[in-house]
C-alpha cells in the first residue's frame, strides 16, 4: 500500500492508537507538510526509492488526474478517510501482536528463541584498512614489476626471430644481461659455476642463474600475457628444439608473472557451473516476490476481497510451478556436468542440488490449496450483506441525528446516496458497475471518468502480464478515483439541494 | 466517524472536521523508550555467523573453518541453514585439506586466533584456492598478525578482515560452554584453560555488548585470577567495551565469577528435567546424543539433534521433568496419529494434494515424535535397569535433610544391593561424605569399605572432599545455618512447612540462592568481591547477570536461571563446561591430581588409584 503516494498519504487506518496527530501527515516519517501539495511533492521526493519504475508511470497519470479534480475544488480539498482496507489492516494488526508478545512465564515455555529478531549484532572490529595499508603498497610495487615485465615481454616477443643465433641478439638488445664475469657463484642455489654448470640469464631482467635455477615460460603462455595473438607465434611453434619454444626466465619474474595470471583468472573464472548456478539464483530471486504475492492473494480471497480473482491466482500458482520446473531442471544439469569422483566439485554440486531441492519443497511445493469458488462466493456474499448492514445502520444514525438536529432529509436524496454509499464503502465490492455504467453515458468528457476507463485497461494489461502488484495498486486506485466521482456528484447533489431549500 | 461522514455529511461543521484526518499510530516498539537489552546467546552467535554470510556477497560460498569454529557453528546452525545462505561446502582449515582449487568460489574464513591458525591461514593466502577471501577472526587478534597475514595476501584475494566474538559454544539461548572438560591440576589452572576461560568470556561480553562489574567468589584462588586476566583485557581493549556509556543511571551488568568447589552437590545429583537428564545417563556433547552404542536404536536415530533452535518440541519442554515430557509425548502421539490416520482415509484427488501440501510439515512432525519417543524409551530402561528412582530418592534427601542415622542406614542397605549401579552407589557415598564431613559419627569409611568389596573406584570420594570439603567452601551448601540467623532460619522453616512437592525434585542449586541475593541487592562485597569497584553502583541491583562457574556448569542450574529469566531477570550462565556427574567425577579426579591430600586422612587407605 505505500507504494501508492495517495492511498497512504493521509490515512493511516487503525483500530487502537497511543497518540493521534493531525494534519497532512508523511505516513513514512511522520512530517507534518501543512498542505496536499507540499506533502505530495515531499512524498515524491523523500520515499521515491520505494516505488518501482513502473508504478512511478502510474504516479504520474494520478499526479494529473488529482490536479484536475483539486483545480475542481480548490477552496475545500476534502478527503474522506478511506476504510480501512482489510488486507493491510490485518497486517498492521499482525505486526502489533507480534510487538506487543509479552514474554509468557510458565515452566515448560521458552519463547526466548522468538526474540531472535531483536538483539542487534554484538560488537566487531574491523581491521580491513590496517591490512590493506601493509599489503597494497607491496602489491603496487609487484604489480608495476610485473607491468615492467609484460612489456619487456611484448617487446621481446614481436618480432622474435627464429634463427637462434639472431634470437640471442635480439633478446640482448631488448633485455641488457648483467655482465657475468665477476659472478663466481649462482645466487639463487650458491653453487659454482664452472664447465659443466654454465652461466644462464634471465631473458626479462637480465639476471644471472645457473641451469637448475632456470624456469621456462611456455612461449604460447608468454604470448597470452604479452596480449600477442597467437598467429603470431605460428612461425615460433615450429621451432624443433625444445628449449626454443620457451623463454628462460629466473624464478622471480616466472613467479610474477603466475600471479600476475593468476589473478586474472580468479576474477574472470565462470565456468558452465558458475553460469548454471547464478541462472537459478536469478530464478529463484524472481520467484520470491511472486510467493509473497501468491499468499497475499490466497489471503485476499479468504478474506473475501474482490481485488484479486481465484483466476489470478491460479495463473500465479502455475507460473511459480514452471519456476520450480526450471531450478529442477537446472539443479539436475549441474550434476551432469563433469568432475573428478570424490572431488570438492563433486561435494559442490550435490550441495547445490541439495539446496535447490529443499528450496523447491519447502517454498514453492507447500504453498496453501486454493479455496474453491462456491466457498469464495459465499464469503463475498456475507461481506456484501454486513456491510449493507452496516451501512444501513449507519443511515439510520445518520438520520436520527439530523432529525434531533431538528433537519428534515427529503425522501428524494435518499435512495440515490445510500447506492452511492455502498460503492464508496465498499472498498471490497464490485458492485459499482451498475451507478457507474450510467455516469460514463451522461460524462464522457469528465476527467476522471476517462481516467478511471484508463485504469481498467492498465489492469487488465496487468492481470494478462501476471503482474498482480500493480494490479493490487491500480485496484485500489480505481476504487479511490471511483469515490471521488461519487463525492463530486453527492456534493453537487447537496448543493442543488441547499439551492433548492434556499429557494 | 469516517463511515457516518461519508453518507450524510452535509454540513459544513462536518466538512471541518474532516479537513485534518486522523492519524493513528499503533504503538511502536521504540516509543516505549526503555531500552532492554535483549541477551540470547544462541542468536548472538547467529547473528554473526548471518553477518559473515551476508557481508561476502552474493554467491557460491565456502567456509573454511577450524575444531573449534566448527562446532560453534554446528550449535547454531543446522547444514541446510547454511545452504539457503548459498554456504555449500565445509572445509577445515586444520586437516584434510585437498588441493584442489575452485576460482570461482567465495571463502569465509571463521578460525580462532592461534598461532597455528594464523600460519596455516598465510600458506593458504600465498597459494590461494579461492577467489576471495572475507576472514573472520573469532576473538582478538594481534595487530602483528594482521601485518603478517597482510605480507602473505600477494594475489590480492583478502576482502574483509574482522574480529567477530563468537566464541563460544551456545547450548541453550541462556548457557553456554567453553568445551574444558577439565580445566584444572593440582588445583589450579591448567593455563590453555584460563587463556580459553578469558577469551570465552570476553567474547560473551562483546557479543552481549556489556561492560560489567567483574565480581569473583572471594577466596577462591582460580576465580581471582580469572576476573583479574578478564578486567586487564578490558582495560586494554577500552575502545571495545565501550557500550551505552550508562546515559540512562542503570546499575551497569555482572559478571559473577564462581567456583565449582561451592556447589558440588549439584553435579552428583541425579537429574529429572529432560535437558539434564539426557545428559546425565545418555550425555549431550555439542547438542548432538550418540545412541549408537545402546542396543535396539533404529539406524536413523544412532546420532540425534538436541537443538531447541531447529527442534520446536525440545525448545518447549527442554526444562520439563520426566513425567511432564511422558506425558506431553503421549499426547504428541495422539495427534499425530489422528494425522496420519486422516492421512490413511485419502479418498479424494483433493485429499492427496492437502496432503502432499502438508508434506513438510507432517513429516518434520513424525520426525521429531520419534526422535524424543526413542530418546523417552532410553531414559526409561535405563532409569529401571538401575533403580533410579529409589536411588535419586536418597539422593535428594541426603542433600536436603539432615537425618545421619537413617540415612546411613538406608545408603548402606542400597549400596550393598547388586541391582543399584556401582557408579550410583559411589555417588551416594560421596554425597554422604560431603554433607556428613564433620559428623561426628561420620562413616565414610565403612561406607568406602563397602564400595571397595563391590569392586567400586573409591578414590573419587576422598578426592572430592580435597577438591570441595568444607575447607574451601563458602556459603551455606546444606543450610546448616546457625541460629543466630533468624531470617534465613526462617526461611527454611517455611520450606519445611510447605512440604515437598515431588520428592526427586526437592533440591534447589546453590546458584539460584546466589543469584537471588544479587537481585535482591544484597551486599555482596564480603562473598563475592569486584575488582573494578569503580563501576559498582552504590545499593542498586544489576539488570543484568552473566555467571560463569570455574569447573562446569549444569544443566540444572541452567534450568534455574531459566526460571529467574522467565520472571523478568536477566541473567546468563556459562561454564568451562556442561557436567554431568560423570564428567564432573574425571574433573574432580584431574583436579586433584597431583596434590597431596591433606583432610581426608582418615581414608587414606581409599586414595590410591590401584583398584580402579
Amino acid at each position: 500500500m505505500s507504494g501508492n503516494p495517495f492511498d497512504s498519504t493521509e490515512e493511516e487506518p487503525s483500530a487502537s492508537s497511543d497518540e493521534i496527530l493531525e494534519g497532512f501527515l508523511c505516513p513514512i516519517c511522520r512530517a507534518d507538510l501543512k498542505s496536499i501539495d507540499f506533502l505530495t511533492e515531499h512524498f515524491a521526493r523523500q520515499h521515491a526509492e520505494e516505488q518501482d519504475a513502473l508504478k512511478s508511470v502510474f504516479k504520474d497519470i494520478f499526479t494529473k488526474a488529482k490536479q484536475k479534480i483539486l483545480n475542481n475544488f480548490d477552496d475545500e480539498r476534502i478527503r474522506v478517510p478511506s476504510a480501512a482496507s482489510p488486507a493491510a489492516s490485518a497486517s498492521n494488526a499482525a505486526g502489533s501482536n507480534g510487538a506487543s508478545a509479552k514474554p509468557s512465564t510458565g515452566r515448560a515455555q521458552l519463547n526466548l528463541y522468538q526474540n531472535m529478531s531483536k538483539q542487534t549484532v554484538g560488537a566487531e572490529r574491523s581491521y580491513f584498512d590496517y591490512f590493506q595499508t601493509v599489503r597494497n603498497p607491496r602489491l603496487e610495487r609487484y604489480a608495476s614489476e610485473t607491468n615492467k615485465l609484460i612489456i619487456r615481454l611484448h617487446r621481446l616477443l614481436k618480432d622474435l626471430p627464429t634463427d637462434a643465433v639472431q634470437r640471442k641478439q635480439h633478446e640482448q638488445q631488448t633485455v641488457p644481461w648483467l655482465d657475468g664475469s665477476s659472478v663466481k657463484l649462482c645466487p639463487s642455489c650458491a653453487k659454482s659455476f664452472h664447465i659443466a654448470r654454465r652461466q644462464h640469464h634471465c631473458r626479462l631482467c637480465g639476471g644471472i642463474m645457473c641451469n637448475d635455477c632456470s624456469r621456462f615460460l611456455q612461449l604460447e603462455n608468454a604470448l597470452h600475457l604479452a596480449s600477442l595473438s597467437s598467429t603470431r607465434g605460428e612461425p615460433l611453434q615450429q621451432l624443433q628444439h625444445p628449449d626454443y619454444r620457451a623463454i628462460r626466465l629466473c624464478q622471480h619474474c616466472l613467479w610474477l608473472l603466475d600471479t600476475r595470471q593468476d589473478m586474472h583468472e580468479s576474477r574472470t573464472c565462470r565456468p558452465l557451473l558458475a553460469q548454471v548456478y547464478e541462472e537459478i539464483r536469478q530464478l529463484q530471486k524472481q520467484v520470491t516476490p511472486d510467493l509473497e504475492m501468491y499468499l497475499k492473494i490466497v489471503n485476499s480471497l479468504h478474506e473475501g476481497e474482490s481485488i484479486f480473482t481465484l483466476a489470478d491466482a491460479g495463473a500465479l500458482r502455475g507460473k511459480i510451478g514452471q519456476v520450480a520446473e526450471k531450478i529442477d531442471l537446472r539443479s539436475k544439469r549441474i550434476l551432469t556436468i563433469h568432475s573428478e569422483p570424490g572431488s570438492r566439485e563433486e561435494a559442490l554440486k550435490k550441495a547445490i542440488r541439495l539446496s535447490c531441492v529443499q528450496a523447491i519443497k519447502e517454498r514453492m511445493l507447500s504453498l496453501p490449496p486454493l479455496p474453491d469458488e462456491g466457498y469464495i462466493r459465499q464469503i463475498q456474499e456475507r461481506k456484501r450483506i454486513e456491510t449493507e448492514q452496516r451501512i444501513l445502520t449507519e443511515q439510520r444514525m445518520a438520520m436520527e441525528a439530523h432529525e434531533r438536529k431538528g433537519l428534515t432529509i427529503q425522501a428524494g436524496v435518499t435512495p440515490e446516496s445510500r447506492s452511492f454509499a455502498q460503492g464508496s464503502d465498499l472498498q471490497s465490492l464490485n458492485n459499482w458497475s451498475a451507478p457507474q455504467a450510467s455516469t460514463t453515458v451522461t460524462m464522457v468528457d469528465d476527467p476522471l471518468i476517462e481516467q478511471i476507463n484508463i485504469i481498467k485497461g492498465y489492469i487488465k494489461q496487468a492481470r494478462e502480464d501476471l503482474n498482480f502488484d500493480v494490479v493490487e495498486t491500480l485496484e485500489l486506485n480505481l476504487r479511490e478515483l471511483q469515490r471521488e466521482v461519487y463525492e463530486r456528484q453527492r456534493q453537487s447533489s447537496s448543493s442543488a439541494r441547499t439551492a433548492q431549500l434556499d429557494s | 466517524m469516517s463511515t457516518f461522514a461519508g453518507v450524510g455529511g452535509e454540513h459544513s461543521s462536518h466538512r471541518c472536521q474532516q479537513l485534518f484526518t486522523q492519524i493513528k499510530y499503533f504503538p511502536l516498539y521504540w516509543q516505549n523508550k526503555k531500552l532492554v537489552l535483549i541477551m540470547n546467546l544462541i542468536s548472538g552467535i547467529k547473528l554473526y555467523i548471518e553477518k559473515m554470510c551476508t557481508e561476502s556477497g552474493p554467491g557460491m560460498k565456502i567456509i573454511l573453518l577450524d575444531k573449534e569454529t566448527t562446532s560453534i557453528i554446528s550449535m547454531a546452525f543446522s547444514q541446510s541453514d547454511m545452504l539457503q545462505r548459498e554456504v555449500y561446502l565445509f572445509e577445515r582449515l586444520d586437516s584434510g585439506r585437498s588441493n584442489e582449487r575452485l576460482k570461482y568460489l567465495k571463502c569465509i574464513v571463521f578460525i580462532r586466533p592461534t598461532k597455528q591458525n594464523i600460519q596455516l591461514l598465510a600458506n593458504e593466502l600465498r597459494n590461494p584456492k579461492y577467489s576471495a577471501y572475507f576472514i573472520y577472526f573469532s576473538n582478538i587478534i594481534p595487530r602483528t598478525d594482521i601485518k603478517y597475514l597482510a605480507e602473505c595476501d600477494e594475489s590480492e584475494s583478502v576482502r574483509e578482515v574482522k574480529e567477530l566474538y563468537a566464541d563460544y559454544l551456545c547450548v541453550n539461548p541462556n548457557l553456554f560452554s567453553l568445551n574444558l572438560p577439565n580445566c584444572m591440576a593440582n588445583l589450579n589452572w591448567l593455563p590453555d584453560s584460563l587463556t580459553r576461560s578469558v577469551q570465552g568470556i570476553t567474547a560473551v561480553l562483546l557479543s552481549l555488548k556489556l561492560n560489567p562489574v567483574i565480581r569473583y567468589r572471594a577466596g577462591s584462588q582460580v576465580a581471582q585470577l580469572l576476573a583479574k586476566l578478564i578486567y586487564d583485557q578490558t582495560t586494554k581493549e577500552s575502545s571495545l567495551f565501550d557500550f551505552r556509556g550508562n546515559v540512562d543511571g542503570a546499575a551497569p551488568p555482572l559478571l559473577l565469577l564462581l567456583d565449582r568447589r561451592d556447589d558440588p552437590v549439584t553435579p552428583l545429583l541425579h537429574q529429572w528435567s529432560y535437558q539434564a537428564m539426557v545428559h546425565e545417563l545418555l550425555n549431550i556433547r555439542n547438542n548432538r546424543v550418540d545412541l549408537s552404542e545402546r542396543p535396539n536404536v533404529p539406524k536413523e536415530f544412532k546420532e540425534l539433534v538436541l537443538s531447541g533452535d531447529q527442534d520446536e518440541f525440545y525448545g518447549t519442554n527442554m526444562y520439563a521433568n520426566y513425567g511432564e515430557i511422558g506425558s506431553t509425548i503421549k499426547q504428541l502421539m495422539e495427534e499425530f496419529q489422528r494425522k496420519a490416520n486422516d492421512h490413511k482415509k485419502v479418498e479424494s484427488i483433493n485429499d492427496m494434494k492437502n496432503f502432499i501440501e502438508s508434506y513438510p510439515q507432517f513429516k518434520k512432525m513424525s520426525g521429531t515424535v520419534q526422535k524424543h519417543l526413542c530418546i523417552m524409551g532410553e531414559l526409561s530402561s535405563i532409569s529401571n535397569k538401575r533403580n533410579l528412582f529409589e536411588v535419586s530418592e536418597l539422593e535428594q534427601e541426603i542433600a536436603c535433610k539432615a537425618e545421619h542415622s537413617a540415612q546411613l542406614q538406608r545408603i548402606k542397605k542400597l549400596i550393598a544391593d547388586e541391582r543399584v549401579d556401582i557408579d550410583d552407589a559411589v555417588k551416594l557415598v560421596a554425597l554422604y561424605a560431603l554433607r556428613y564431613e564433620r559428623h561426628a559419627n561420620c562413616d565414610t569409611s565403612g561406607l568406602l569399605q563397602i564400595i571397595k568389596t563391590r569392586g567400586g573406584n573409591t578414590q573419587i570420594v576422598p578426592a572430592l572432599i580435597e577438591y570441595a570439603g568444607t575447607h574451601v567452601r563458602q556459603g551455606d551448601l546444606f543450610n546448616m545455618v546457625r541460629i543466630t540467623d533468624a531470617v534465613k532460619l526462617t526461611r527454611i522453616l517455611i520450606k519445611g512447612l510447605k512440604g515437598v512437592e515431588n520428592v526427586f525434585t526437592q533440591h534447589t542449586p546453590l546458584l539460584k540462592e546466589t543469584l537471588e541475593d544479587v537481585f535482591k541487592g544484597r551486599e555482596l562485597d564480603p562473598m563475592y568481591p569486584a575488582i573494578n569497584s569503580e563501576l559498582v553502583p552504590f545499593r542498586r541491583p544489576p539488570q543484568e547477570v552473566v555467571v560463569f562457574i570455574i569447573g562446569g556448569a549444569t544443566y540444572e542450574e541452567a534450568f534455574a536461571v531459566h526460571q529467574l529469566n522467565n520472571a523478568g531477570y536477566r541473567v546468563i550462565l556459562g561454564g568451562t563446561t556442561i557436567h554431568n556427574s560423570q564428567s564432573f567425577i574425571n574433573e574432580v579426579l584431574t583436579a586433584t591430581s597431583g596434590t597431596q591430600f591433606k583432610h581426608t586422612k582418615s581414608m587414606l587407605k581409599y586414595c590410591s588409584p590401584d583398584n580402579l
